[in-house]
């Protein structure tokens, strides 16, 4: 054990350099001097010059990206330039928004996709079957904005159940904080669901066809032992990877949804940031993307063992 | 008691004579949430020339000497008035008695040369130090007097002075004003959610003791023009400041429960063009292009009706305005004998390159492509990024026709620098743009600014097309909201909510 989180320790601190080098790279090179972005096409040239110099933007490649790294190790990291705070401060800030968020849409995708998936497997090419696989298709073909739009217009403008948008903040106001992220939750659960749904059907079917599931049922066991207690856990190892992709795509992919619904979250963060060049937020924040997503998959094959112990970390 | 008399026949005369027959008195309280897309990069508008901030903070939470009103004419804002020597080099300003800062802070004559001062030094970080070095010394005779000696004369000094960019900071506070702002304003800084919104509530240490009506005013930062409107139509918000889309403003014109403004802004949107490129360093091709456009359409096609068409770079809404809008008749004969005698007469082909983040300019991209094609022109449309744009139209003037809108009022001094991406290089523009500088009375100023757009108007530089409208939408109970934007702001001083 010690070994195997030796060997992802090394991966994870080869990762993170690698992406640290090539979102400064490409933040380099990206067109678009950062200075008149942020000051607009009529700013005079000798402020233009004082902010250049002040962003150290003047200073050759190795000597800014040796910097960044120097603040990253001594823990302070960069400063936001259009907020004017510490870029850590912003990024633990912004999760209290999208970790929950997407926690959430997960909650609602598997709580769909899980039952939706075993029934339309046990009712294979019968018409249950097939309008799960109708909805499923309709999820997979559904954007998430469109679909965040849909919702919004049906629940806030139609029923005015829910607000549009906007992020009233935990500390205010909780309950409608959690009510909030019930709508963008909604948006990215449901498309989720629709992945996962077709994905637990097809491993299911796959895991029912094995011999053991044959003799559980010539033994005499219940359908639902056989379809829960011995066929399910096995089904679920392929279901398990894609959610683990999935959830590192939900942290670092919430952008869209979150622009659609204003909430305060990681991705709308980095969209803004991009577009106004705020380069020490682009980059701490994709790199803290890159680590999540390096993270959760670590947990998802930790967790392949807790559901398969047949499945053995350490390579022995 | 007899002042005091007098000073209350004073405030019931201006309440009589500033309120239409119609409308009833203005009431005191309630909250306003107002949206705004963009979420301002920080809280100062004196290290920034981003719209979205001055429209949060400006004349909100910041004042400058001088205020512009909704009809465009500057009026005192921190100084109760000023006096120009007969020499026009030397400003006298009044200032206001008993005005402090949100933070408990005087206001003063020392205060207000600290901030001149200050705002004249590139490295101090505003994005317009050529506002404020043509100062050559301020003296303070009084707390209340400030005394302003220019280096030469600056017909725009008084307008520089009611631009966000001369907004007064106070001394102490100065230094977090982007995340947190202290100033004079009607309204001061409660919190900023960042990503969210800016909350701020009613000053009740505000000079003028009648104002503001509101309690609370909140902007949001709503990017998506869809979520936008559902967010009005739920009743989350109270007002769009502008709106994206101006099909849907048609849409909520419609309904009972909101009301729509087409106003005027300081915004030119025009069809730049590069001077210095073939075949437009062509005079007789550029104003071939400026007849086979018509403008009314675009305005139409692009804006759904709203906006008004223009003839040169200069707004409706600002002072000294010259409708040189039948300069160029749209008449694609004569564009087209205009080509033959430059020597096109096949026309030819050329790429206009648009900013991906600007609806306006996409669409209005395709409409002109389509009339140009009319005549021969033959347009390949190419988007760009904003980042790009920057890089390769605005600094290395890699490009042949762009599509922008120029937000600032007052701006036609770009046309003076070759250098700048048009590369309009003219003489006798220069020379009117300095006299027009130098006019030391409105009749100058009226003369020379007014010269100065028909010389660019002649030269056909840009392709004029139209100035942006405002197009705020509301809930029916909001009263005193500006109709025009003549200033970047959403000035929330004297809104207030019809019971």
């Amino acid at each position: 054990m010690t070994a195997y989180l030796m060997k992802k320790g090394i991966s994870l601190t080869a990762v993170l350099f690698l992406v640290s080098l090539t979102v400064f790279s490409v933040l380099f090179v990206l067109p678009g001097d950062p200075a008149q972005i942020i000051l607009g096409i009529n700013a005079s040239p000798e402020t233009l010059a004082a902010l250049r110099a002040r962003l150290g933007l003047d200073q050759p490649f190795w000597v800014q990206y040796g910097g960044w790294i120097g603040s990253l190790l001594k823990g302070t990291g960069g400063h936001s330039i259009t907020y004017d705070t510490a870029v850590f401060d912003l990024i633990s800030s912004r999760l209290a928004v999208t970790g929950p968020l997407a926690l959430m849409a997960m909650a609602i995708a598997v709580a769909l996709a899980l039952p939706l998936g075993i029934f339309a497997a046990r009712h294979q090419n019968r018409p249950g079957d097939a309008a799960v696989m109708a909805g499923t298709q309709v999820g997979l073909a559904v954007p998430e904005f469109w679909l965040g739009i849909l919702l919004m217009l049906l629940f806030s403008v139609h029923w005015g159940v829910f607000t549009a948008g906007g992020f009233p903040g935990w500390g205010e106001d909780f309950r409608g904080s959690l009510k909030a992220l019930f709508l963008p939750a909604l948006a990215l659960g449901l498309i989720r669901a629709a992945i996962l749904t077709r994905l637990t059907r097809s491993s299911m079917l796959e895991v029912l066809r094995e011999d053991y599931v044959r003799t559980a049922r010539a033994k005499g066991l219940k359908e639902r032992t056989v379809v829960y207690g011995h066929a399910l856990k096995n089904a679920l190892i392929p279901v398990l990877t894609i959610f683990g992709l999935q959830m590192g795509q939900l942290l670092a992919g919430a952008i869209i949804i979150e622009n659609v619904f204003t909430l305060p979250g990681l991705g709308r963060l980095v969209f803004q940031a991009i577009g106004q060049r705020d380069l020490p937020v682009v980059r701490e924040v994709v790199l803290f993307m890159a680590a999540a997503v390096v993270i959760v998959n670590f947990l998802v094959d930790l967790s392949y063992a807790a559901v398969d112990p047949r499945i053995r970390l350490d390579g022995q | 008691m007899k002042n005091a008399f007098r000073f209350f026949f004073v405030v019931l005369l201006l309440v009589v004579v500033s309120t239409p027959a119609f409308s009833q008195t203005p009431v005191k309280g309630g909250s306003l949430m107002v949206c705004q897309p963009a979420e301002p990069p920080g809280l100062d508008p004196t290290a920034n020339t981003a719209a979205a901030i001055d429209r949060v903070v400006y004349a909100n939470i910041y004042e400058g000497l001088v205020k512009v009103d909704s009809g465009g004419g500057f009026i005192p804002g921190l100084a109760n008035g000023w006096t120009i020597s007969a020499d026009g080099l030397v400003y006298t300003f009044n200032l206001r008695k008993g005005v402090v800062f949100h933070d408990g802070e005087a206001f003063d004559a020392a205060v207000a040369k600290w901030n001149l001062e200050r705002a004249a030094v590139p490295e101090n970080g505003n994005p317009h130090p050529e506002y404020f070095n043509g100062i050559e010394a301020i003296q303070t005779p009084d707390n209340h007097t400030l005394v302003v000696r220019l280096k030469s004369v600056d017909a725009l000094f008084i307008a520089h002075m009611a631009e966000g960019d001369a907004v007064m900071l106070p001394m102490q506070g100065a230094g977090d004003a982007k995340s947190n702002p202290i100033g004079t304003g009607p309204f001061k800084f409660v919190k900023w959610v960042q990503g969210d919104r800016v909350e701020m509530a009613r000053f009740d240490g505000y000079w003028n003791p009648f104002l503001p009506y509101l309690d609370r005013v909140t902007f949001r930062f709503i990017g998506d023009p869809a979520a936008q409107i559902a967010a009005l139509k739920a009743g989350d918000i109270d007002v769009i400041g502008s709106i994206a889309a101006p099909e849907s403003a048609m849409m909520l014109a419609k309904d009972k429960r909101f009301k729509v403004y087409a106003g005027t802004t300081t915004g030119e949107v025009i069809m730049s063009t590069n001077n210095k490129a073939a075949p437009f360093d062509n005079l007789l091709v550029r104003r071939a292009m400026a007849h086979a456009i018509d403008r009314q359409a675009v305005v139409d096609l692009v804006m759904f009706g709203y906006g008004t068409p223009i003839g040169s770079h200069w707004s409706p809404s600002t002072p000294y305005y010259e409708d040189l809008t039948g300069r160029f008749p749209y008449d694609p004969d004569k564009a087209r004998a205009l080509l033959k005698e430059a020597g096109y007469p096949d026309g030819f082909s050329a790429t206009i390159k648009l900013p991906a983040i600007y609806s306006y300019s996409r669409r209005a991209g395709e409409v002109i492509a389509d009339m140009l094609s009319k005549v021969g022109i033959d347009l390949t449309i190419e988007i760009v990024e904003w980042g790009q744009w920057i890089d390769r139209i605005f600094k290395k003037k890699e490009y042949q026709l762009t599509m922008i809108g120029h937000v600032e009022a007052w701006d036609i001094g770009i046309y003076a620098k070759p250098d700048y991406y048009f590369q309009y290089d003219s003489q006798e523009f220069r020379d009117a743009y300095a006299n027009a500088l130098k006019a030391p009375d409105e009749a100058g100023k009226s003369k020379w600014f007014g010269r100065c757009q028909e010389i660019i108007a002649d030269d056909a530089v840009n392709g004029f097309l139209f100035s942006a409208p405002s197009l705020p939408v509301m809930k029916v109970g909001v009263m005193g909201w500006w109709e025009n934007y003549p200033t970047i702001a959403l000035d929330c001083t004297a809104v207030w909510w019809k019971q």
